[in-house]
């Protein structure tokens, strides 16, 4: 019972970490190599908002939903846009695009080492146990698996039944003939990485409620993101979920009965096993 | 309403539309007659505002200048395309397919009818509005495209090469609903290789020669001179 509800919220986490990834690579075609150090950006935010502010993680939550929104939105905008214009989304934008966010992540991550140093950070908030069916479960982890499980419901609800969402997949599918429907590809595409940019900003809160963060695990949770939303299916959120919960329940499993040393080649032998079976991921498509 | 003129295309030193000047009305069907790289599938995109043109251009659409416009606002102003190879979502639904093209327009009311329309048109979609377009036939898939471009309530509808790979009966039931497209108001620009089928609906044609239109006029006049029969729609 506790292993479930460790591996639920790792899992949730994986799973929220990669919906808004998938969304801004998937949709507006640009891999975003400065997603972990937003993510840890987020983190630090809580916590100087609780320990030095005594603004409760929960409060911080809702703030960071509109200033992740706004913060993605304005990185496309501002940064990313002209880039687009200027390679007229042509093949040279992948390679402009990585080097932009890529030094993005490099300025981030100075001015967070500048601040905060390299190490550890934590805080305590809901560490009190609740007790489900008699199994003590740590509060914060409930909030984790719940925020995690309204997210996805919320995204994948807002990609599948509604008329913005079916936009948003329209350019997912095809930016070409998106156009021709009469839907700006970049305003959707802006849009999107608000949407990622808010899931950042969520993602961030939440880790740093129930693990310890460093400036230096950024790059990890831009790698297992990258890795689940490839799992998954590039776009896909119920596959973001399904490949996240996955690799959660992997990881939890085998650093409880084997040994944590081997979470990440677990994490990459799954990787290897779901490719080789389903090469574009499990629920992806084969263009 | 559709008004052309001074429209001019060149990819680098080459031209490959050079100051067109042509007009389509509602309720009539124009076709585009031209050999492989006249310049015909450059006029469409260039309608469309997919490929740039030589500023000075003149391409209104009533009282809208579409020069102005970016792409995805041109459809909204009333003018829908459909390119060659279909310009359908593959992996979506047939009825996402129709939902998508009324994206530009907002009104619930004209969707049903509009919806309606195109049903009307392509029966066989009524049973398929679950299917995954991908899965279908290139004929299915086309009534699909122009179903999808109708769904924006267009003034003006610009088909390149419809018939394109399809079977003889699928380009008869195509060019029958095309017809009955323009009947019903909507002006038809297309494209086609197929000449001597979409003569036989069309009302008027232009003919493009190496990026310049060289004739324009009734179907009939075309049909009266044999040599152009012999160079465009076979035998004679």
């Amino acid at each position: 019972m506790e292993l479930m509800f460790a591996g639920l919220a790792l899992g949730g986490l994986y799973a929220l970490l990669a919906m808004g990834l998938t969304l801004q690579y998937g949709v507006a075609r640009i891999l975003n190599l400065a997603y972990g150090i937003f993510v840890i950006a987020a983190a630090f935010g809580a916590y100087v908002a609780k320990v030095q502010l005594g603004i409760s993680p929960i409060v911080a939550l809702l703030f960071s939903l509109p200033l992740g929104f706004g913060l993605g939105w304005a990185l496309y905008s501002l940064l990313l846009l002209p880039l687009v214009r200027r390679t007229r989304a042509g093949p040279q934008l992948d390679i402009d695009s990585l080097l932009a966010t890529f030094g993005l992540m490099f300025v981030i991550e100075g001015a967070l080492l500048w601040i905060f140093g390299g190490n550890f950070y934590s805080y305590s908030y809901l560490s009190h146990p609740v007790y489900i069916a008699g199994t003590p479960v740590e509060a914060n982890r409930l909030v984790v698996i719940l925020v995690a499980l309204a997210l996805t419901l919320l995204l994948h609800v807002g990609m599948n039944r509604t008329r913005l969402g079916l936009a948003v997949r329209a350019v997912e599918v095809d930016p070409a003939t998106a156009v021709l429907a009469g839907i700006d590809a970049r305003t959707i595409s802006a849009l999107v990485f608000g949407v990622g940019g808010a899931v950042v900003a969520v993602s961030g809160v939440i880790i740093s409620m129930f693990l310890p963060f460093s400036v230096s695990m950024a790059t990890e949770f831009l790698m297992k993101a990258l890795l689940v939303v490839v799992m998954g299916g590039l776009g896909s959120i119920s596959g973001c979920l399904l490949a996240g919960m996955t690799l959660g329940f992997g990881e939890t499993i085998v650093a409880r009965f084997i040994d944590p040393g081997l979470t990440l080649a677990v994490n990459f032998g799954l990787f290897i096993v779901v490719l080789s079976v389903r090469p574009a991921g499990i629920f992806g498509r084969t263009v | 309403m559709l008004d052309v003129s001074g429209l001019s295309v060149s990819y680098g030193m080459h031209v490959a539309l050079a100051e067109a000047v042509l007009k389509v009305d509602r309720g009539e069907v124009v076709v585009l007659l031209g050999a492989n790289g006249a310049g015909k599938s450059s006029l469409i995109k260039a309608l469309a505002g997919l490929v740039r043109y030589v500023t000075g251009a003149h391409i209104r659409l009533g009282a809208t200048d579409l020069t102005r416009l970016a792409p995805h606002q041109i459809v909204g102003a009333g003018l829908a395309c459909v390119p060659e190879g279909r310009g359908v979502f593959g992996s979506l639904s047939v009825r996402e397919n129709l939902t998508l093209g009324a994206y530009s327009a907002t009104d619930h009311v004209r969707f049903r009818d509009r919806n309606e329309l195109v049903l009307a048109l392509f029966p066989k979609l009524k049973m398929r509005l679950r299917q995954s377009v991908q899965t279908m036939s290139g004929g299915e898939q086309q009534m699909v495209a122009i179903g999808r471009a109708l769904m924006s309530g267009p003034v003006i509808l610009l088909l390149d090469e419809p018939s394109l790979g399809l079977s003889p009966a699928a380009s008869d039931e195509l060019f029958a609903a095309i017809r009955r497209i323009a009947d019903l108001g909507t002006g038809v620009l297309m494209v086609e290789q197929n000449a001597r089928r979409s003569f036989a609906i069309a009302d008027r044609a232009y003919l493009l020669e190496n990026g310049a239109i060289v004739r324009s006029g009734n179907v009939n006049t075309f049909l009266d001179d044999r040599v152009l029969i012999r160079a465009y729609l076979g035998g004679d």
